[in-house]
């Protein structure tokens, strides 16, 4: 039957496009402007190392791919809490969906609009900035893709876990507590660097050559887990009294 | 052929002990009882979203979980039928298309005709919040009226409809009855009550 499969996705993309979800990433210009400056000021002054013209740009594309994982995360955790938990979602089993596509449909919308903002982000940079020669600049959009999509299963992991609140709270402490472990001057115990995923190390690294592919493929199977994870839960939710 | 809708030994202690009923095409059954006396689990156990503690219910032979059951049934909650963010009509829209199994676009006009009848146009251009309860359980019966379920459950359809919608609810329900079965779960005084081929005083 028609719509079966896409019927959640289709609903989730329209309630997305709305101001309240949509606006907060009109926040990330402003905001990756802020961050580019600030670092070639730190860098100017000394206080950061001097970057390279090249390793700039890599570092544009990394603190675009940050902040928007940021956002990304929050507004993931508020949107599949607020959906997941709601009567209306609830309801709407009745109808004859694909119950499965309860998931994947607000996973992949999610999934998509962060996507489309990931890559008017990242063509932003690269238009604006030099290419590195010495990266390549395809392998780091790639790597830096990664964070992005664990944001968004992150996201779902723990929309349907708790609430959209908490979950954010949840969730931006990981990934702040990820990206002081990936600073060069950190100095925490072993253990620390197994538990959190290597958000902040995938970017560090991604500033020398070659990258951080083990760190990438760690963060890939990070949000691997939490997604089996999370479409488990969701079944779990389905058959609860 | 197995009945329409099948409900045997249905347990929801402590409100429901122990209930069965069974409906066939054409015929409204009223199943009444109090406020709390698990009126809205029950349409949920029938809808499949809610696990049904014992008994078992079948909607023409199908478990009320599986896609085919979903497939001939329409189901009107008492509440939270709409997405509270997204304009009622175009909500109305892509479910009807949904259970009909046609594109959005091939239904647009007739939804936008129902809307004229019911003198909603207005209210249903709005999203849930904007509107008063009577519109909006009016605009939930959208469905029903649209499409040609051989089931449909409801929970309280007329609890808070105005005077002035009871008469068109009544009229919408009753001219489904040629090839559907309704289940009505209600209190007793909805005028539903009176209009049954059958009253089924909930256990």
């Amino acid at each position: 039957m028609k719509g079966r499969n896409t019927y959640y996705f289709r609903e989730s993309i329209i309630l997305l496009l709305k101001t309240k979800w949509v606006g907060p990433y009109l926040l990330l210009p402003p905001m990756l402007a802020f961050m580019v400056y600030a670092e070639s000021y730190l860098s100017a002054h000394g206080i950061t190392g001097i970057f390279t013209l090249e390793q700039r740009t890599v570092l544009a594309i990394w603190n675009g791919s940050l902040l928007l994982t940021l956002i990304a995360g929050i507004k993931s955790c508020m949107f599949f809490s607020g959906m997941w938990e709601s009567s209306w979602f609830r309801n709407s089993l009745a109808l004859p969906v694909n119950r499965s596509s309860g998931f994947w449909g607000p996973y992949l919308a999610v999934l998509s609009v962060v996507s489309v903002i990931f890559i008017l982000t990242t063509g932003a940079v690269v238009a604006a900035l030099p290419e590195p020669g010495r990266f390549n600049i395809f392998q780091i959009i790639a790597e830096s893709y990664i964070p992005v999509v664990w944001a968004v299963s992150m996201g779902a992991f723990l929309g349907i876990l708790t609430t959209g609140i908490a979950g954010s709270m949840f969730f931006t402490t990981l990934l702040l507590l990820g990206f002081l472990t990936g600073l060069p001057i950190a100095r925490l115990p072993e253990w620390i660097y197994a538990v959190i995923p290597p958000v902040g190390r995938i970017m560090t690294l991604g500033l020398q050559y070659p990258q951080g592919l083990i760190q990438a493929g760690i963060l890939i199977l990070h949000s691997t887990a939490v997604l089996i994870l999370s479409r488990f839960l969701y079944s779990i939710g389905l058959k609860r009294k | 052929m197995p009945p329409y809708i099948s409900i045997g030994g249905y347990s929801d202690p402590p409100r429901i002990t122990y209930f069965s009923v069974e409906a066939d095409s054409g015929e409204l059954i009223a199943l009444v009882g109090g406020p709390g006396s698990g009126k809205s689990n029950l349409i949920k156990s029938i809808a499949g979203i809610r696990s049904t503690g014992s008994g078992s219910i079948r909607i023409m032979g199908a478990r009320p979980a599986s896609l085919r059951a979903r497939e001939k049934a329409v189901f009107i909650f008492q509440n939270s039928n709409f997405a509270p963010d997204l304009a009622v009509k175009n909500q109305l829209e892509r479910r009807i298309a949904l259970i009909l199994g046609v594109p959005v676009g091939s239904i647009q006009r007739d939804v936008a005709v129902w809307c004229e009848e019911m003198e909603l146009t207005d209210a249903a251009a709005q999203i849930p919040g904007q509107m008063n309860r009577s519109q909006l359980q009016m605009l939930s019966l959208a469905p029903l009226a649209l499409t040609s379920p051989f089931v449909a459950v409801l929970d309280e359809p007329m609890a808070n409809l105005s005077s002035l919608m009871v008469s068109s609810a009544l009229e919408i329900i009753v001219s489904m009855l040629e090839k559907t079965s309704v289940l009505v779960l209600v209190q007793n005084k909805s005028p539903l009550v009176k209009r049954a081929d059958r009253v089924v005083n909930l256990p």
